[in-house]
């Protein structure tokens, strides 16, 4: 359940560290994000020396969120933390590497590349 | 020398007991082989045995009847009841399947391998189309024991942006004429790109260092 003003660990080594949700892509008065969706957030802490800086508006795909997820199966997934990977307009990772682990969900939505470099897939 | 209690199956021990000292131990649990056995000679001064005389009458008349014969026939004629009323089969499972489950099992399982053999030469033939287009470092990894999602991880390392184009579109080409496989992933190919076929992934890379990434990152991770 993210919504503008909920703030966001990074999972990827992209350089930036805290996000903050400005917006939720795809509908045009959406309330809540969840586990696969695309959002505008803006850069609240980033690490130094790296291309990502403080206050820039990035793109990023939610990966981990403490709301539960429900599968159709009756699986119920829920993280400690809310967390997203920072991605360009395509849809791929700035960084190189994820970190923790993500649901297979994004599979479906064409995040495959996230999926392959994610060291654990629930 | 007495016995204060003996179990059915250690009749026989008291043979020498009764030789020697001529009593009978009392009271003397007989069960089910014994009783059979009473019931086959019948003997009405059996079960009231107390006296030394009918003791030693009773020792003598089972030293002379000798036991082991008779009840190994006893059991061939319990089994027989057995047979007849169970036949062979006395004891079944619950959990036993019909025999078409068993055969549909079997099916499934020879699926489940052809269906492996079809993905080890379709991930073999995509390496080829690789090679194929001049791509360096092909590996193709067997990674179905690390991760549930795919099979195959097929890495092909490229030198340019218009060769990781030339080796993705060769790729879809091949898949989609020969192998009716239509991946999924980024059509525009970037620094690196990726098709996912389901069964195999192959990634494609122009970066000289991020092959290592790849494989380092799984190689610690996974």
């Amino acid at each position: 359940m993210i919504q503008p003003q909920t703030h966001l660990n990074v999972a990827d080594n992209s350089g930036a560290r805290e996000l903050m949700c400005i917006r939720i892509i795809g509908a045009s008065n959406r309330r809540y994000a969840h586990i696969g969706d695309v959002i505008v957030a803006v850069i609240k802490e980033a690490v130094p020396n790296m291309p990502l800086e403080r206050s820039e508006v990035i793109r990023a795909v939610i990966v981990r969120t403490c709301k539960e997820l429900k599968r159709d199966n009756g699986m119920i997934i829920r993280y400690d933390d809310n967390a997203a990977v920072v991605i360009d307009q395509e849809g791929n990772p700035k960084g190189t590497r994820i970190f923790g682990a993500i649901a297979r969900e994004l599979r479906q939505l064409n995040f495959t590349k996230i999926v392959s470099l994610a060291p654990e897939v629930l | 020398m007495e016995v204060s209690s003996v179990v059915a199956g250690d009749v026989r021990q008291l043979l020498p007991l009764c030789r020697c000292t001529g009593v009978l131990p009392t009271p003397l649990p007989l069960t089910v082989p014994v009783k059979k056995k009473l019931k086959l000679n019948p003997n009405p001064g059996l079960g009231f045995l107390s006296s030394g005389s009918r003791a030693s009458s009773f020792c003598s008349l089972i030293s002379r009847m000798s036991l082991g014969p008779n009840m190994s026939e006893d059991t061939d004629d319990m089994y027989d009841d057995l047979f007849e009323k169970y036949g062979k089969v006395v004891f079944r499972r619950n959990d036993q399947k019909p025999p078409s489950a068993e055969v549909d099992d079997d099916a499934e399982s020879l699926t489940f391998f052809l269906d492996d053999m079809m993905t080890v030469v379709v991930a073999v033939a995509m390496a080829k189309v690789a090679s194929e287009v001049k791509a360096a470092d092909i590996r193709v990894l067997f990674v179905k024991p690390l991760v549930y999602w795919t099979r195959f991880f097929i890495i092909a390392t490229a030198f340019s942006r218009p060769q990781i184009d030339a080796i993705g579109s060769k790729i879809r080409d091949v898949a989609e004429k020969k192998h009716g496989k239509i991946p999924s992933g980024d059509s525009k190919p970037n620094s690196w790109t990726l098709l996912d076929f389901g069964d195999s992934v192959i990634v494609g890379d122009a970066r000289p260092q991020a092959g290592f990434v790849l494989l380092a990152s799984w190689t610690v991770l996974w």
